[in-house]
């Protein structure tokens, strides 16, 4: 067998395909189709420090290759998912990995903090979410304000820090770089774009949030390019989404700096998606007789010098 | 206990165009014909790359367990719907399910109201086929606008009394199918009314169980993208508690007493 294995700041993986927060719940729903355990890591949907209801309905929106998405980190609470749903999602054996999002700084770190416990293998921080008003992408497009929200969590925990940085910027090498130099870990790239759709039938905007994030593989481009400027400018391993649906796509990440990947709303389509692209993965490294695989990780870039 | 998800490669078996724009398609799923319950549905993969995206949600129409067939009847709308039309005996559809939560029936009189607009009949077949299997007594009202939209009545009258009505009055009578609902619940007991449809008669079926006291079950559409409760894309407003509460149409539904959620317009 093919030995797909990786360590992400100091998390082993024993492959690099993650499922993406917000698309694959906490698991549960998906227990029953395939033996979880055969995912790289499970990335819990969004926490936030109290329970939120989320956005008005219609929270989906369909896009040409993509969807449009308002959910507005529905959620029920860190406190909650600590004591309901963290000591089920031990039996599927995979490495957790906790997303949260915080409206404060203080909100941040009292979320890395409790979550810092055994059972959690890391924490993605978002600082991306484009579906809510405060905290989200609203401090995560700063380059400053970004960097302080990432010292503070790094301060507050012990596990590694992953940080999920939004598309919706000019300048994501900036961004990049104010996180890694404040201590992040690794970074996840990317959180969904903004976007909005019109309904010509009501004549209104589609979602109930007016605005919405866009993801699938109609983003695939734009999150390989962020990958692609990103993996060039900063130490730290990332982790590659947005429309990932084959391993080709997988591919075309892990060639332009990933070293790991996460599938998203390709579950949407084919719930075994992820599973699916680990064992192409496997047999593309037969087929092309690559014994070890991280030696492509970045090859579009290194190749080129 | 809860059937293992699983995503069913199913051949075609037929498919008819029953009236203009309308489609039964009849596939082969053993598993799903025998752990479906009425009301269920289920996630179809349609187009070959990523046109449309997403899976479209279809109510099971009929179900014959023995035989190991189900079949659904839907109307072509656009691009997912169109596509699905375009299958012929032989073709393999990817079909998730059976999803959600179906309708509950345990009446002792067994007196059911059948409640089915336009395509909204789609779920009500196989509700009145085990409700007639457990002796119900059933009136099935199904209306349409127009008279191409009365669907399925002859396999309807199989299991109990169907009456049509019809917008512009191009079948037995005019009018909307709540004004037969409010005449058939002044005149007559019923311990269930069972509906599906626009969101519009379903307001009309809350409000009328809320005046006449006669329990209502509803079938709620939304938009869905993962069908399994995973996304928490496909929400409807729920009544329970006192902080604002969403229910996933997939997971706590399609199904859900009249009383259990606030219908938006
Ligand atoms: C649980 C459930 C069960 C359903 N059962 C049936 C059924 O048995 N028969 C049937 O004909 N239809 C059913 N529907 C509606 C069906 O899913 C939509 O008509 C279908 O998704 C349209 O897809 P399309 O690509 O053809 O159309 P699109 O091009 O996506 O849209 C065409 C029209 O359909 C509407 N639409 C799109 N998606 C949905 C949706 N999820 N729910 C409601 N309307 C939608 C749009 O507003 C638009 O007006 C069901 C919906 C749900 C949620
Ligand atoms: C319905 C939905 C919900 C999401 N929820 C979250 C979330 O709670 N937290 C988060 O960091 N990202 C969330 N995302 C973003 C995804 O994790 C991912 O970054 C993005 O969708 C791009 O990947 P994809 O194209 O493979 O889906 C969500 C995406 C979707 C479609
Ligand atoms: S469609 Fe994903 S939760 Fe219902």
């Amino acid at each position: 067998m093919i030995d797909l294995s990786v360590e992400i700041a100091g998390i082993k993986l024993k492959n690099p395909v993650m499922v993406a927060s917000g698309t694959f719940g906490f698991g549960k729903e998906y227990a029953s189709l395939f033996n979880l355990s055969k995912l790289g890591a499970l990335v819990t949907k969004g926490l936030t420090l109290h329970p939120r209801p989320g956005n008005p309905p219609p929270r989906i929106w369909e896009t040409p290759a993509g969807l449009l998405n308002a959910v507005g980190l529905q959620n029920p609470g860190v406190d909650f998912f600590l004591s309901e749903i963290l000591p089920a999602m031990k039996s599927f054996e995979v490495p957790i990995i906790a997303n949260i999002a915080g409206f404060t700084i203080e909100e941040y770190t009292q979320l890395a903090s409790r979550l810092t416990v055994p059972g959690i293998t890391g924490l993605e921080v978002n600082i991306s979410c484009p579906n809510v008003k405060a905290g989200g992408m609203a401090l995560g497009a700063v380059p400053e304000l970004a960097a302080e929200v990432v010292e503070a969590v790094v301060k507050a925990t012990s596990l590694p820090v992953i940080v999920k940085l939004t598309p919706n910027v000019t300048d994501i090498v900036a961004l990049a770089t104010a996180v890694t130099q404040a201590g992040a870990h690794s970074l996840s790239l990317i959180n969904t774009l903004l976007g909005m759709a019109v309904d010509v039938n009501s004549r209104r905007p589609a979602l109930g949030n007016i605005t919405g994030g866009l993801s699938g593989p109609a983003v695939r481009p734009v999150a390989v390019r962020a990958v692609w400027q990103v993996s060039q400018a900063v130490d730290v391993p990332i982790i590659g989404m947005g429309g990932i649906c084959t391993s080709n796509d997988a591919l075309e990440f892990i060639l332009a700096g990933a070293s790991a990947v996460a599938v998203g709303s390709a579950h949407f389509r084919d719930p075994l998606a992820a599973v699916k692209i680990i064992e192409e993965l496997e047999q593309y490294c037969i087929e092309n007789g690559i014994r070890d695989w991280k030696q492509i990780i970045g090859a579009a870039w290194k190749g080129q010098n | 206990m809860e059937e293992p998800l699983k995503d069913h490669h199913c051949p075609v078996l037929d498919q008819v165009m029953i009236s203009p724009g309308y489609y039964l398609l009849s596939l082969t799923a053993p598993q799903i014909a025998r752990a479906a319950v009425p009301g269920q549905f289920v996630l179809i993969r349609c187009g070959t790359r990523y046109d449309p995206f997403l899976r479209r949600p279809l109510s099971i129409h009929q179900v014959k367990r023995e035989r190991g067939e189900i079949s659904l009847l839907y109307q072509a709308r656009g691009t997912g719907t169109r596509w699905l039309a375009g299958r012929g005996k032989g073709d393999l559809v990817s079909l998730l399910g059976p999803l959600g939560r179906g309708f509950t029936y345990s009446g002792r009189e067994k007196r059911g109201l059948l409640v089915g607009a336009g395509v909204g009949v789609a779920p009500l077949l196989f509700l009145a086929g085990e409700l007639a299997a457990l002796e119900w007594k059933l009136v099935i009202l199904i209306g349409a606008r127009t008279k191409a939209g009365i669907l399925r009545v002859e396999s309807f009258q199989r299991y109990g009394f169907v009456k049509t009505i019809t917008g512009d009055g191009s079948t037995e009578r005019q009018g909307t199918i709540l004004s037969l609902l409010e005449e058939e619940t002044k005149e007559t007991d019923w311990e269930g009314i069972y509906a599906c449809g626009p969101r519009a008669v379903l307001k009309g079926v809350q409000k009328i169980s809320r005046e006449t006291g006669v329990p209502a079950q509803i079938s709620l559409e939304e938009r869905m993208a993962c069908g399994v409760g995973a996304c928490l894309g496909c929400v409807c407003e729920g009544t329970a508690g006192e902080v604002l509460r969403y229910l996933r149409v997939c997971r706590e539904g399609p199904v859900f007493d009249a009383g259990e959620v606030i219908l938006h317009d």
